[in-house]
């Protein structure tokens, strides 16, 4: 399966890279497969929703953002 | 020792008095809203004379805490009819605490006639006809000042622009930034406009010779202070180039927008195409071309150590605005559906040249793109808009009287707003407790009385699922620790670091127990907190406020937003219930 990832505020040069997963495959599998440090992302947002836990499955074609630690306001 | 400014400006007249017994110890948004609620008649008229303008630096402000710089300004809101208290982060808040002024209290109004500019020094105050700065951009009169009172190591300055002239529901009263720019806003709630009522047009603060800041305990002071640094310093948010530092405010441009809750034209949707464009990330990568170095921000005020005041820099280089504040870059972009930087900037200019709050321009211009009067995506237009504004063209009235205002000019239903006031950056029906804490704010729609976006959306102080309904309780938390931050004299910042790193929250109470000479614990904020929401909500209430204008509009009911299609569906009970 297929999904897209968006690197913001300093986690990478790169944006909206598409990645090639295996069916089945999980939030740290990606992780594995574009060989980020997990300390560096604080934040991840799944088709806009926030998700913590690093296990959870992935679905073909989901858009995901990753984030540093960020705030504001 | 510390003293009350009272200026009547009935008669033009300036006394100082002794800090009344019941108010020791109370400064900023504390001190503010019990003014307010103690002196103003709750049914009067915000623009008339009964009215007042409080300023209170908070209670660190002036010492070497740092982040410390911040300045509430209280009154009667002319955009809400509710207590309100803006604040911002400025050397004037600095010197007006180091001038050993706990508060000026403006009172009265003049009896037409012209504009007055007040100088408020070691050596006494002085009134002086404003004639010369009438009309004019703040950028001019600004320099004017600069170069009659003395350079920005001396003076700071608080000053109206045309908006504040005119008495515009809009309009915001404008503080000098450390380079002496006129950037830094008590925005929200109109009071430029009670400013203005009050026939004041700048308010100049030379702090030389100025007693400074008595410290009851030091050691204990200093002991605090470090803490609260060393926390700054360490949070990977507040720290040095960390987030706040390089991309500013505006970064959670694309945090909000990924998670589907960043308002786009006008509330009709939560995500917008031109995010990635306007971005604080945007800005910094933008500024790199231009000027051919990496630009980290920097302090609004002396004293901060978190640094996230932004510029924006023209193609050739030379700088366009300061600074693009991420509600400010939403309101004048996402909002109107607007994705280049280079004319947000030129807005965000002219709304610091004629003295507007950002937010509420955003929302009314979005409001009359809806409207029909030209069409979402139109930068050129909107920035025509906002030149009527400045000219005070009937059209431009309409506007700077707010976007409630402008959506029954143009027969609009969806006016996102509460008490008056429209919402800022943060979409209701996506993020639930940010939507409880517009609802119940005694401010009206205002998500810096209750940041509950921290532990939402951001990861900080926990992490709560935003889309889930049930907020009464941390919706409730944070406007009480909010209060409580708001009358520090620190900046709301802080709170990345202090919730997150206990000894950060340590080392604020033991500065303000070294200023005070109190005997604060932990718990103290909290209760702090409370009593000043409740003041606050005893002002409403007085003034004919009830729970059903605690409440988020109608539309928000039923139209489903994109891409969660959620609708704003917390019951009305649950509102009551966050404050009780």
């Amino acid at each position: 399966m297929r999904v897209t990832v968006r690197f913001y505020a300093g986690l990478g040069d790169r944006r909206a890279a598409e990645v090639e997963l295996p069916a089945g495959a999980r939030l740290a599998d990606l992780f594995s497969s574009l060989g980020l440090d997990e300390r560096e992302v604080h934040l991840v947002i799944v088709d806009g929703r926030i998700v913590h836990d690093r296990d959870v499955f992935l679905s073909d074609r989901a858009r995901i953002a990753l984030f540093p630690p960020v705030g504001g306001g | 020792m510390e003293r009350f400014l009272r200026i009547d400006m009935t008669g033009k007249t300036a006394a100082f008095e002794p800090v009344p017994d019941r108010y020791k110890g109370r400064a900023g948004r504390w001190l503010t809203s019990s003014i307010i609620h103690d002196e103003v008649p709750p049914d009067c008229h915000p623009l008339g004379p009964r009215n007042k303008l409080v300023f209170s630096p908070g209670i660190v402000a002036g010492t070497a805490a740092p982040t410390s710089s911040r300045i509430s300004v209280g009154g009667k809101s002319p955009l809400t009819g509710t207590i309100k208290e803006s604040n911002a982060g400025t050397g004037w808040g600095r010197r007006l605490a180091r001038l050993g002024i706990r508060a000026i209290i403006v009172e009265g109004e003049p009896s037409g006639g012209p504009l007055w500019l007040i100088r408020v020094g070691a050596d006494g105050v002085k009134f002086e006809p404003a004639d010369p700065w009438v009309g004019k951009r703040l950028s001019e009169v600004y320099a004017d000042l600069y170069k009659r009172y003395g350079d920005k190591d001396r003076i700071d300055i608080c000053a109206i622009g045309v908006a504040g002239e005119h008495r515009m529901a809009a309009a915001g009263i404008c503080f000098s930034d450390q380079e002496g720019r006129p950037s830094r806003y008590s925005g929200r709630g109109g009071l430029g406009a009670v400013m203005g009522s009050k026939g004041i047009k700048a308010i100049v603060l030379d702090d030389t010779n100025a007693p400074g800041v008595t410290l009851a305990d030091k050691d204990l002071f200093d002991t605090g202070r470090k803490k609260l640094t060393e926390a700054l310093t360490s949070h990977d948010i507040t720290k040095p180039k960390g987030a706040l530092n390089t991309y500013g405010t505006a970064v959670l441009v694309n945090i909000i927008n990924e998670a589907g809750a960043l308002p786009t034209r006008n509330f009709r949707e939560g995500r917008f195409e031109g995010a990635e464009r306007i971005a604080g990330e945007a800005i910094f990568a933008g500024n790199k071309e231009r000027t051919g170095e990496e630009i980290y921000n920097h302090a609004c005020s002396p004293g901060c150590i978190i640094g996230c005041s932004n510029t924006w820099h023209r193609p050739d280089g030379s700088e366009h605005t300061s600074c693009i504040e991420y509600e400010s870059d939403w309101a004048l972009g996402a909002n109107c559906g607007i994705d280049d930087l280079d004319r947000i900037a030129e807005m965000n200019l002219l709304c610091n040249e004629y003295g507007l709050d950002t937010i509420e321009i955003g929302g009314a211009i979005a409001v009359a793109m809806d409207g029909g009067l030209i069409p979402f995506g139109d930068g050129a237009g909107a920035i025509k808009l906002i030149h009527e504004i400045g000219e005070a063209t009937p059209l431009g009235r309409i506007l700077g009287a707010g976007a409630l205002t402008t959506g029954k000019a143009f027969g609009v239903e969806r006016v996102p707003h509460v008490k008056g006031q429209n919402m800022p950056a943060y979409e209701p029906r996506a993020i639930k407790g940010i939507g409880m804490t517009y609802a119940v704010s005694t401010m009206g729609a205002d998500h810096t009385s209750g940041y509950t976006i921290a532990p939402e959306i951001l990861g900080v102080s926990g992490k709560l699922d935003p889309l889930n309904p049930d907020k009464a309780e941390v919706a409730r938390n944070f406007q009480y620790a909010t209060a409580f931050l708001d009358s520090t004299g620190h900046c709301l910042f802080i709170a990345f670091a202090i919730l997150d790193i206990a000894s950060g929250f340590e080392g604020v109470i033991e500065e303000c127990n070294g200023v005070l000479g109190t005997d604060w614990k932990l718990d103290d904020a909290a209760r702090i907190g409370k009593e000043i929401i409740d003041i606050e909500r005893d002002f409403n209430r007085r003034a004919g406020f009830t729970e059903l204008d605690d409440r988020l509009p109608e539309f928000m009911t039923r139209e489903k937003l994109p891409p969660h299609d959620a609708v704003w569906d917390i019951p009305a009970e649950e509102i009551d219930e966050v404050l009780g």
